[in-house]
């Protein structure tokens, strides 16, 4: 298990200008959708974009703490790809 | 691991999509493995679902080949595409059509439900 802020701050250490939208998906604080907005995904593929929050999450996703997740990411709006 | 490598490559190239997950088609064991079974079920093309739920190895080497570490991964045509976070975007631009048509051109296989 893991809570919102532990996994916020996690990303935010990866990606600094990240916003960050959580939500617990079974009320069991192991399964999250997890919403990213930053400039860093800008020019990069949607696959790797997925990859950098998801290499933010590796180990709490290695030891359980989160079970399963789902990613969307998002580029600001003002920014273009 | 080599083997298990070995193992992955060839079953890659033996199904045009390739689904790892947890459970099977018809006893999906996750809820996101059953939502990429219904999300490939709409294009009507044949697809393979290969159970890893147990197999730990073979978790770890497919996660170290895609640098993906979750299930469920797909494959088209021998290339890694994610899971439905990647493919429903892709859905909706028409961007994943033009990518099974491709990947099914020459083979025979026509699609049992209409794309457009």
């Amino acid at each position: 298990m893991i809570d919102e802020a532990g996994i916020r701050e996690l990303i935010l250490k990866k990606i600094p200008d990240a916003q960050v939208r959580i939500t617990d998906m079974t009320g069991t604080m192991d399964h999250y959708d997890i919403r990213v907005r930053s400039a860093a995904f800008k020019g990069i593929s949607l696959i790797d974009a997925h990859r950098m929050v998801s290499s933010a999450l590796r180990e709490a996703h290695a030891d359980g703490r989160i079970h399963a997740m789902q990613i969307k990411t998002e580029i600001p709006e003002n920014e273009t790809r | 691991m080599n083997q298990i490598r070995e193992q992955i490559d060839r079953e890659i190239a033996e199904h045009t999509i390739l689904i790892y997950g947890k459970g099977t088609k018809d006893a999906p064991l996750c809820g996101f493995t059953l939502e990429t079974i219904e999300f490939f079920n709409r294009f009507g093309y044949p697809f393979e679902v290969i159970d890893v739920l147990e197999d730990m190895p073979k978790r770890q080497v497919l996660s170290e080949m895609t640098d993906w570490p979750t299930l469920p991964k797909v494959f088209i045509a021998g290339k890694f595409y994610g899971d439905t976070d990647i493919l429903e975007p892709m859905a909706q631009s028409g961007e994943l059509q033009k990518v099974l048509e491709e990947a099914f051109a020459g083979t025979g296989v026509r699609p049992t439900v209409k794309l457009h």
